[in-house]
């Protein structure tokens, strides 16, 4: 799985920086085309529910889904050949 | 595929909602939705209902039947909606103004009553919709534009007044702690009579910006650092300690089975 931001719906609250236990989610710096700045995704494939999702067959962790206000932080398949693989950190 | 937040229950055609940047209904609305999709309920057996405020505006984003009524009276529609067909699970979404200031004398009586349903009231310790205006939720002290010396009356604890009211389940939680609120909230689904969950929720522009809250997130480590869990609560008290001024618990307040009104034939 791959973790996105919906940028037609995020606010930049940054309540998303706060939860994530990988720290994933960084202030953004730059605004985008509705005039938001949307937090940046330091190397998203740390993400509990991208890696391991599949493994158990359901959500995990989720912390920042959950406390994000504007329903933005989503996950999409990934392409299997796609650079940013999933790596398994121990 | 892709995993959006609960597809199934948002009108997704309506979002983004209008409340501001990183105010906390939005997150107090993902942790009762999915409190709902744990208990499986069908979106035709359901009904959320509001009175007037920005947390009354929750229901008009999601995909089942709803009531926006006016300001105070949420309680008062769906005693109505839960007494004529008790078929339907009630979710109410209301403000501390709303449920406390003009509909106290509604608050009391549906927990008297203990009417089957789940009443979530999103705290945010003033009139979000109008302003910033002080509510009886307004901590002394605090800045509004009805108190700008700060506020000095007593405020209402939501939770202690349901409790002493008859609730058959009630709880404290605030947008920070959205796992214990999901299940706090999934339990008042599941328990028969009235379930108050109490949410303590930031409200970045009417309270925060003028309550040295300035940022979204000061706002929710506030809240973060000023709860105190009941058990610890009580803990004090039977030591005699007092629990230092601007605290607030949160937690289980009362879980029982007195009888209730409108429960599923
Ligand atoms: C009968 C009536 N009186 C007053 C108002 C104005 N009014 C609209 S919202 C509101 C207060 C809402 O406060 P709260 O319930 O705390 O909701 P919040 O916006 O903080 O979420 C008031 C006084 C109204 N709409 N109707
Ligand atoms: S919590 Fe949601 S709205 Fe807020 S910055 Fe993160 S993605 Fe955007
Ligand atoms: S699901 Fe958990 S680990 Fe993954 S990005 Fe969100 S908070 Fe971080
Ligand atoms: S005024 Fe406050 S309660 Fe209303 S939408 Fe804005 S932040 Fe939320
Ligand atoms: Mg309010």
């Amino acid at each position: 799985m791959k973790l996105k931001i919906d940028e037609q719906r995020c606010k930049g609250c940054n309540l998303c920086t706060t939860v994530c236990p990988y720290n994933i989610f960084q202030e953004g710096r730059k605004l985008n085309e509705r005039g938001i700045i949307v937090p940046i995704l330091d190397r998203p494939q740390r993400c509990t529910n991208c890696r391991l999702r599949h493994l158990y067959g359901r959500q995990l962790c989720g912390a920042c889904q959950m406390i994000c206000p504007d329903q933005a932080i989503y996950w999409v398949e990934e392409d299997p050949y796609s650079e940013e693989s999933v790596v398994i950190e121990f | 595929m892709s995993t959006r937040v609960f597809e199934k229950w948002y009108r997704e055609d309506r979002l983004p909602h209008i409340f501001c940047t990183g105010c906390g209904n939005g997150t107090v609305m993902n942790c009762a939705i999915k409190a709902v999709d744990t208990m499986q309920w069908e979106i035709d057996d359901t009904i959320f209902i509001s009175g007037i405020g920005c947390s009354s505006r929750a229901p008009g984003y999601i995909t089942t039947d709803s009531l926006h009524t006016t300001h105070g009276r949420a309680l008062t529609f769906a005693t109505g909606v839960k007494m004529a067909n008790p078929d339907l699970n009630v979710v109410v979404f209301t403000g501390d103004g709303d449920l406390s200031a003009i509909g106290g004398n509604h608050f009391i009586h549906a927990c008297r009553r203990n009417i089957d349903m789940t009443v979530i009231c999103m705290n945010n310790m003033i009139y979000g919709m109008t302003g910033g205006q002080g509510s009886p939720c307004t901590p002394v002290g605090k800045i509004s534009t009805t108190t700008p010396y700060g506020a000095t009356e007593p405020t209402f604890d939501l939770a202690g007044l349901a409790v002493a009211a008859g609730a058959n389940h009630v709880a404290r939680w605030t947008s920070y702690h959205t796992k214990e609120l999901t299940k706090a909230i999934e339990t008042g689904l599941s328990t028969e009579g009235l379930s108050f969950i109490e949410a303590m929720v930031q409200c970045p522009t009417a309270y925060g910006r003028r309550n040295k809250l300035r940022t979204v997130t000061d706002m929710v480590e506030w809240m973060r650092t000023h709860s105190i869990l009941l058990q610890k609560a009580r803990r004090m008290e039977a030591e005699g300690k007092s629990i230092p001024e601007d605290f607030f618990t949160v937690g289980e307040f009362i879980h029982r089975q007195r009888p209730a009104m409108g429960v599923k034939r």
